[in-house]
């Protein structure tokens, strides 16, 4: 596809509800995804048997020894349907990595061609017990034996040496990373669901952390938690007798690898050239351009993702990001910047993928902020993972 | 070898096999493709380059020299069978360009860094028959 979406504004967020994001969540996660499920139905001011179409993104994202099962460490649409006693005409999946905005695609898809008139989006993320992380692999086969028999395991040492990189060319400082991770938490403290709510970090906390994989530290990772979050999307049309201001999907756009690498080898320069496209196929679709996003919320599961969404979206150039950051840039308490982490993010919140990026632009854009409401703000971007293996979706509350 | 949890050997299939054999024996090799003679590694189905379904790969021996993109130094890691702490490399192998491997370096993990810092491939013995590739720095001649 090139060239204008054909359903620009056509689609539109209705509802949400997000569970608290916790450490103890004290009851399977299948009960938590119907709750708020449920909840997020009647936000929407819909009954469950008026939902006729379910989409997800299942996978479960640690790397250590887990085994998988439904209703407990993951959450399929098919499960959550059925134990709402729904027989829906339209269940689908995403399977890949860009969980959030890849399986929104799909609900705004199913909306827009009529496969579905009312679409329950959610994401159910559980955190297993004992080590999230830590493998007892002995034999690597397939892709794994082109990285953990050399000690290369693990998305944050990928993440590490692609960071590195970045600090090496453009001498970004550790006081630019302590400051976007701050700005993540001081932003997630004021949201009641966040796991780091009430919770805010100094420079002086982050600086203090020791480096784990150099030059990242235990806090440059968000940390994993469990929740739920649902949404409610629904055709433009529909959302005029609906209770709130809808929130509609203007385009959106994804990245995936075109180079034959290790599995888990994600160069700097393999993100900053897919993220060329990714960016120019977003503008395309969405009609607007980077100087038009009041609210962009970018995706920070790893904090150097923001850097590379920063410049990759054309929000600043090529090398500047740290220095924008560090020179308040992005400080959602001061006028006239460019509030990237206003709803704290993933690092502010719990890992909750992109759901934080895209319920800010959800809540901020549908007037429903609270006491965080920002004025003027019409357009909005969230988007998840990075731009070589996920998307962006833009927003916005005027269908013109 | 220490005395640490043993390390994850690779389990050679179809398409790695001659790359594990030959690093048996401390040679590097890199896929070549029958039909256009470009390399690449890790082998896949079709060859990235000309995207033919029978790349019918032969594993071509490599100096293993190069230099140095990026590194990490591993001061925590979530894989058994490692000493903590240690390096990371990010090779660019020369007369390959954007072909890299990641690999450990075996200096130390006060070892100099910077962009563009040459390094020669050594292999680690780690179980009896398998051998792994890792880098060294490469000596001032
Ligand atoms: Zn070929």
């Amino acid at each position: 596809m090139s060239g204008l979406f054909k359903a620009r504004n056509q689609v539109a967020l209705v509802g949400f509800a997000h569970s608290k994001a916790t450490r103890k969540p004290g009851r399977p996660l299948g009960v938590t995804a119907l709750e708020t499920a449920r909840a997020a139905i009647a936000d929407a001011g819909l009954t469950p048997h008026q939902i006729d179409g379910f989409v997800s993104s299942p996978l479960l994202p640690t790397t250590g020894d887990h085994a998988v099962e439904d209703g407990i460490s993951t959450v399929t649409s098919n499960w959550l349907a059925r134990h709402l006693g729904l027989d829906p005409a339209y269940v689908v999946g995403f399977q890949g990595i860009g969980q959030i905005t890849g399986s929104l695609t799909l609900a705004v898809n199913a909306i827009a061609s009529g496969a579905a008139d009312y679409v329950l989006f959610h994401r159910a993320l559980h955190l297993p017990p004992g080590k999230y992380n830590d493998n007892s692999l002995t034999e690597a086969s397939g892709a794994m034996q082109w990285m953990a028999p050399m000690g290369f395991f693990g998305a944050m040492p990928a993440i590490a040496l692609a960071y590195n990189e970045y600090c090496q060319r453009y001498g970004a400082t550790r006081e630019a990373m302590a400051t976007l991770v701050c700005e993540a938490r001081k932003n997630g403290s004021r949201i009641p669901w966040s796991a780091w709510y009430q919770k805010p970090l100094t420079v002086e906390q982050y600086m203090a952390e020791e480096m784990i994989i150099e030059p990242m530290c235990r806090l440059d990772a968000d940390m994993p938690v469990e929740g739920v979050a649902c949404f409610v999307l629904t055709s433009a049309e529909r959302a005029k007798d609906l209770p709130h201001q809808p929130v509609y999907v203007s385009g959106y756009a994804s990245g995936y690898p075109t180079k034959n690498r290790a599995m888990l080898h994600w160069t700097l320069d393999d993100m900053m050239h897919a993220g060329e496209g990714l960016s120019t196929r977003l503008w395309e679709s969405s009609g607007f351009t980077a100087s038009e996003i009041d609210l962009p919320q970018l995706y920070d599961g790893f904090s150097p993702f923001v850097y590379i969404w920063l410049e990759t979206l054309g929000f600043c150039k090529r090398g500047e990001a740290h220095e924008m950051i560090l020179s308040g840039g992005i400080d959602s308490d001061l006028p006239g910047t460019l509030p990237v982490m206003s709803g704290g993010g993933a690092i502010g919140n719990g890992r909750m993928h992109g759901v934080p990026q895209m319920l800010e632009c959800y809540l901020q854009l549908s007037g429903r902020a609270g006491e965080r409401q920002r004025g003027n703000v019409t357009t909005g971007l969230a988007c998840h993972s990075t731009p070589h293996f996920g998307g962006a979706v833009v927003y916005s509350n005027d269908p013109s | 070898m220490t005395g640490l949890a043993a390390r994850p050997v690779p389990v050679p299939d179809a398409l790695s096999a001659p790359f594990w054999q030959a690093a048996a024996r401390h040679v590097l090799t890199l896929a070549q493709c029958a039909k256009c003679h470009e390399v690449t590694l890790p082998p896949d189905l079709t060859c990235p380059h000309c995207h033919t379904i029978e790349p019918d790969f032969a594993f071509v021996p490599v100096d293993g020299t190069g230099r140095v993109r990026t590194w990490t130094v591993i001061r925590r890691s979530f894989l058994a069978g490692f000493e903590n702490p240690f390096v990371l490399v990010d090779v660019e192998l020369d007369g390959h360009p954007d072909m890299r491997l990641v690999a450990r370096l075996l200096d130390g993990a006060d070892a100099p860094l910077n962009i563009g810092t040459r390094v020669v491939v050594e292999f680690e013995d780690i179980a009896p028959g398998v051998a792994v590739p890792a880098f060294r720095l490469e000596q001032e001649a």
